[in-house]
């Protein structure tokens, strides 16, 4: 009985906790795009409207969680930070509660997707690869595994 | 103890709970831009929009410059889904009927309900909104697309999941989703039983209709072929019985396993001639031109814009051929046209023809005697903007 009593207050606090998103604006994208020290940071970017988005955030999760030292994982949502209820609902559904979560703050998205990288459409799940050497390489649609093995 | 495991569960319930899917209930604080205008055989230019749970109505007798009054086409607020590729329709009929449609979400996240309605009296009052779509269940029919035929029929296309459903419950794969059709014979009052044009359509990317010279309606819109290459299809929706059928008519070879939210443009001319607009990021985004020819590439392909290019619209007029959009920088939006006089075999220089630094919809084109305009809703408010080098 203590033992269950155990689980259930360990459970609590992670359902008080679904990962609510941080405004992204303008003026924030520099720094998410700023070089890591060492390993890479993956941007994951989503969208509420993508039915291919969820299992593509699983994925990259579980290669951040195989290589926790080299892989920063940052999710973006390119929907509106109003609507940043449902963002962390959707997030705590798919089981992404454990990495920083960003949602766009700017009336206009294509212009944060256009400085996110000029080089993308738009298009989801996108997936934004920064290396500590400076290098970027951007991803469209839900990858593959050989293109989740080329990340590290 | 007992006590205590109760009371937990008692605070645990609420949090599970609330991860019940309502979200296509959540109305959005961005402003949702998506509108639709069509300009009558009178100069009357017509506007749809979504406010508050309702589609609005309004018209402008100085093109543009000023808007009516709204009249709404829900009496009853419905959610409305007014962003991005999905926005509300209008279209005339023979005898001055206006026909309003949109997509209305529902309770889980993709799901929706095409919808109508139609005026009799100039766009004073409308019928009670009726969903076209015989089919009620709770999943994908949405981002809706009307035409009238040369006989006066209202031809309805839409994104619809039910195969893909089907296929999910038994187990077997199926990408995307189906384009169904739904056609009304008596001005809209009712809608025939809806069938299936395509299956394995791009999911989330708007529908072209246009036309043809023999009355009926073309249909352009995207589709997956093999593992998830994201080209597109053409159709002829007959009007006397005789089966559609989709065939391919681009071969960009784009692969995504995603959404591009990024639909095709269409305008048939006189002669027939296909006159086309599509987008494809196999390399880099670009936006393409071409005339299609179902079941082989399009002829006279064009790159007509590159990054930053988006949602594209095109219109005909005998010779003349417009291609618009929107062309997105670090500082906004820039409204672009590209033009041709010779039937789409060259086209000038881009120009641009109006910015902002607000958000703004998808660019429409709409021609008045042989003019053509094009009709941009901003944050700051509508525009109608003409497309002529001044």
């Amino acid at each position: 009985m203590k033992r269950i009593l155990f689980l259930l207050v360990l459970t609590l606090p992670v359902l008080a906790q679904a990962a609510s998103p941080t405004a992204l604006r303008a003026e924030d994208i520099a720094t998410l795009l700023k070089p890591p020290s060492h390993g890479v940071r993956v941007l994951a970017i989503w969208a509420l409207d993508c039915a291919y988005c969820e299992s593509n955030l699983q994925a990259l999760a579980k290669l951040q969680q195989a290589h926790p030292q080299q892989l920063e994982l940052v999710t973006i949502a390119t929907d509106s930070i109003d609507q940043r209820e449902v963002i962390a609902k959707r997030l705590h559904a798919a089981g992404m509660d454990a990495w920083p979560a960003r949602a766009y703050a700017d009336a206009t998205p294509e212009r944060i997707n256009y400085l996110i990288d000029p080089n993308w459409g738009g298009e989801t799940p996108r997936t934004l690869i920064i290396r500590a050497d400076g290098s970027h390489l951007g991803m469209s649609g839900e990858l593959t595994p050989s293109k989740l093995k080329s990340i590290l | 103890m007992r006590k205590f495991i109760a009371i937990l569960l008692s605070l645990i319930a609420p949090a599970l709970l609330a991860h019940e899917g309502h979200e296509g209930m959540t109305k959005s604080k961005a402003p949702e831009l998506g509108a639709s205008a069509a300009i009558d055989g009178k100069g009357r230019l017509w506007l749809v929009d979504a406010a508050d749970g309702h589609v609005r109505l309004r018209h402008s007798d100085d093109f543009g410059r000023t808007l009516s009054a709204p009249v709404m086409v829900n009496a009853t607020a419905e959610p409305i889904y007014a962003e991005g590729e999905n926005r509300p329709k209008i279209a005339f009929g023979k005898q001055g009927e206006l026909y309003v449609s949109w997509s209305q979400p529902r309770a889980k996240p993709w799901t929706g309900f095409v919808r109508f309605a139609r005026s009799t009296d100039g766009g004073a009052h409308f019928s009670a909104p009726l969903t076209v779509h015989h089919d009620r269940a709770e999943i994908t029919h949405r981002f809706d697309a009307m035409a009238v035929d040369g006989q006066g029929r209202i031809a309805m296309a839409w994104i619809d999941k039910r195969n893909l459903e089907a296929a999910n419950a038994k187990g077997k794969p199926y990408l995307g989703a189906a384009i169904y059709t739904s056609v009304s014979s008596d001005a809209g009052i009712s809608f025939a039983p809806e069938q299936k044009l395509a299956d394995q359509s791009c999911e989330c990317c708007r529908i072209a209709m246009a036309r043809t010279p023999q009355g009926e309606i073309g249909a352009f819109f995207r589709a997956i072929y093999g593992d998830n290459i994201r080209d597109h299809a053409y159709a002829v929706l007959h009007a006397d019985g005789r089966p559609n059928e989709a065939q391919r008519a681009t071969f960009s070879e784009w692969h995504l396993a995603g959404c591009p939210h990024h639909g095709p443009g269409l305008a048939i001319a006189s002669d027939g001639v296909r006159h086309a607009v599509w987008y494809e990021a196999k390399d880099k985004p670009t936006l393409w031109y071409g005339q299609l020819d179902p079941g082989h590439a399009p002829k006279h392909a064009l790159a007509i814009a590159g990054p930053g290019a988006s949602h594209a619209d095109i219109a005909v007029n005998d010779r003349q051929v417009w291609v618009v959009w929107n062309q997105v920088g670090a500082h906004g939006y820039e409204l672009m046209v590209r033009s041709s006089q010779d039937g789409g075999e060259h086209f000038d220089e881009a120009r641009q023809i109006a910015n902002t630094s607000g958000a703004v919809a998808s660019p429409q084109l709409l021609l008045w005697q042989g003019r053509a305009f094009v009709a941009w809703n901003t944050a700051a408010g509508f525009r109608l903007i003409p497309t002529e080098a001044l």
